[in-house]
């Protein structure tokens, strides 16, 4: 650039700072606005949004899907669009390091390549659709981030729509500008280029619409996490009572194992007991949960080690433990199992079936454990499966479920047991058996409305 | 009275010249996409803000960050509104950077004679997302430890020096309790100190070229 341009460039700006304004008040009352709205913004977020929930850090989950923050994930679907390209898409580093890198220098390097002083759009037109085409497939490849990018019939389709929105009309676009701008002269090459960035951005825009209209992004199972400590101290108390009861006992105070294949007769300390809870820190009993105790019998429960709870599932259990038993720990108000019933009320499956079974039942009946095949982790199991089904009978008061729950257990002709009381080793509270009771009566409904036509309710009980 | 205590500091502090150089700057006829740098420079001091106050609860270590903001989360006062904006902000320092790098690309103000505001300008740009970046790891909750864990597998992967920039990264072959603690130093520490260098240099380059003035026809 010549001493010329400079002076010339200097004399507008001189021009224009005559004729502007004050940066105080005038631009910083603008930023003061800006700032102003971008801090109620983020108390609304922070108010109304807030932060979601996530399970602790568990190395040993290889299950999980990974996924980077929102600001790189374009970064993330691009490579894994690149490694779809056969051969070339093998060499990772190409995506990953070298493209990335060489438009930072580019990037950096700005104002030493674009060296023409022309600053309106008019007379940049190769620079801003190089820019715009950028930006478009940066703000597409993040909104089909999570949209599969596989070859089965299902997603094939979109599979190859993603594939040219992100990466084959790109390229062209890029080729074909840089062609335009070296082969044809001023009006006719803008006239190119503008159409390149034109038509490319939207057929990107057209290709990523028709990506988020077809192909549904696979439901991810909400994994539950526990925010509050009386939420963690009931999660810990389901998970003890699946995992936990059958050796240690509802109370921890278990010393001798009943009943249990393979451990019966087994010697354990009692796990609510003070020698325990106060010599054991949370991350040892952590640790013996994640790991069993092997040498006494104990297996491991955690993922680390074969077992099948994750890290926040044993943090659970061990407070839990520390809050019920513990008699330095003061238990939080925890709420109830189920909504009490009003009389007529007839009770559901989804909202108070479910979590007594959780409680009380699923830790034998369910896969893999000793259950004469009666399995009790959904509606439907819970009616038609087991050798003995059906072992619930709508409006039957005898029905095999009802009795075993009641101390009464089945014996065949010879008078042998054949079912023995449930559960085994405690007795159910007779507002528990109430809610059994009263459902299998009045026709087993499963969800709260259809509850609620069933119900004839005299006086609603004071919540 | 007051005039003389003020007359006494501008003796010693200069307090016109102060404000001469830095607030009664002359600028073009301003336009609400000028208000993008300033926007950012505002994100950065919030998350400053919080960030400082966040540390007074977080504890780096697998053991207990992820416990510790739990206790943030249910048992400080307001720690829920401080760690929702932090969180929050983020997100919009991204934004509004990005937003802002765009604004001067397409009014071409990197031109004669702020080639170096620009220059710096991306450095804060990469500063920026590697605060996203290292931040994103200290709540030690699942989604944070894999991000990181393909994150860093993806810098890894630079043919020759890959493997030195992952354990550099690392601090060892695999993400461990010492990953977690020089990310929180870098995300706390190194990049604010550098970002808060750059950004000094940068508004020194921003006060002594002026705004540029919003580009018409014969420009």
């Amino acid at each position: 650039m010549n001493e010329e341009t400079k002076k010339k460039i200097n004399q507008k700006y001189e021009h224009k700072l005559a004729h502007g304004e004050r940066f105080w008040p005038d631009s910083l009352y603008k930023d003061a606005v800006v700032a102003l709205g971008i801090f109620l913004l983020l108390i609304l977020l922070a108010t109304f949004v807030g932060v979601p929930g996530e399970p602790k850090a568990d190395p040993s989950d290889a299950t999980y899907v990974p996924r980077p923050e929102w600001y790189f994930l374009f970064l993330f679907k691009f490579l894994a669009i690149y490694g779809q390209i056969p051969v070339l898409g093998r060499i990772e580093w190409i995506a990953a390091v070298l493209i990335p890198g060489i438009f930072l220098i580019v990037l950096t390097l700005l104002p030493f390549i674009e060296k023409k002083p022309d600053r309106h759009y008019s007379k940049r037109v190769l620079p801003i659709s190089v820019m715009g085409i950028f930006v478009v497939s940066v703000v597409t490849l993040t909104l089909i981030a999570d949209h599969p990018l596989k070859w089965d019939a299902q997603y094939r389709l979109t599979s190859l729509l993603q594939v040219i929105s992100g990466l084959i009309i790109p390229t062209a676009a890029y080729l074909l500008l840089f062609l335009f701008s070296f082969l044809l002269k001023d009006q006719r090459a803008s006239q190119g280029m503008v159409l390149t960035a034109g038509l490319s951005g939207v057929l990107m825009v057209g290709l990523t619409a028709s990506v988020l209209f077809l192909a549904p992004v696979p439901e991810v199972e909400e994994v539950f996490v526990a925010n509050t400590l009386p939420d963690r101290v009931v999660a810990g108390q389901d998970l003890y009572s699946i995992h936990c009861v059958e050796c240690h006992g509802d109370d921890g105070s278990v010393t001798v194992i009943e009943g249990v294949e393979g451990l019966d007769g087994t010697v354990t300390s009692p796990i609510s007991g003070m020698d325990v809870l106060y010599t054991f820190t949370d991350a040892t009993i952590a640790n013996i949960i994640t790991y069993g105790q092997q040498d006494l019998g104990m297996p491991p429960f955690g993922k680390a080690a074969g077992g099948e709870l994750s890290v926040s599932e044993i943090d659970y259990i061990v407070t839990f433990m520390r809050y019920s038993w513990d008699d330095r720990f003061e238990m939080p108000e925890i709420p109830e199992l189920f909504p009490p019933l009003a009389e007529g009320e007839v009770p559901s499956y989804e909202v108070h079936i479910a979590p007594i079974a959780k409680r009380f039942c699923i830790s034998c009946h369910r896969e893999g454990k000793d259950n004469n095949n009666y399995l009790m982790t959904s509606y439907d199991e819970i009616i038609h499966s087991g050798d003995s089904a059906p072992n619930l009978v709508a409006g039957d008061a005898e029905s095999i479920l009802l009795k075993v729950i009641q101390e009464q257990n089945i014996l065949d002709e010879n008078g042998e047991e054949i079912i023995g009381v449930m559960p085994p080793k405690s007795v159910l509270k007779p507002d528990v058996v109430d809610v059994w009771v009263r459902w299998v009566m009045a026709g087993m409904p499963e969800t709260v409305d259809g509850a609620a036509a069933l119900s004839d309710i005299v006086e609603p009980v004071e919540r | 009275m007051w005039r003389k205590l003020y007359a006494w500091l501008e003796d010693r502090l200069g307090l016109e010249e102060i404000y001469k150089a830095t607030l009664d700057r002359p600028e073009p006829k301003g336009n609400w996409w000028n208000t993008l740098g300033s926007a950012s420079l505002f994100l950065f001091l919030l998350q400053g803000v919080t960030g400082i106050f966040l540390t007074v609860y977080y504890t780096p270590s697998p053991d207990h960050a992820y416990d510790s903001i739990q206790y943030i989360m249910n048992d400080v006062a307001f720690g829920w509104l401080i760690r929702g904006i932090h969180h929050w902000g983020s997100t919009l320092m991204v934004i509004v950077v990005f937003v802002h790098m765009v604004r001067v690309f397409v009014t071409a103000s990197y031109k004669y004679p702020r080639e170096l505001t620009w220059i710096f300008g991306v450095g804060l740009l990469l500063l920026t997302l590697g605060m996203g970046f290292t931040g994103y790891l200290l709540p030690w909750n699942q989604r944070s430890y894999w991000a990181t864990e393909v994150g860093t597998r993806i810098a890894g992967s630079v043919p020759l020096i890959g493997d030195s920039i992952l354990r550099v990264l690392r601090g060892g072959p695999d993400l461990s309790a010492l990953t977690l603690q020089r990310f929180f130093s870098g995300h706390i520490w190194i990049i604010p100190a550098l970002l808060a260098a750059v950004i000094g240099v940068h508004l020194y380059l921003v006060m002594r070229h002026g705004e540029s003035h919003f580009p018409d026809k014969d420009d």
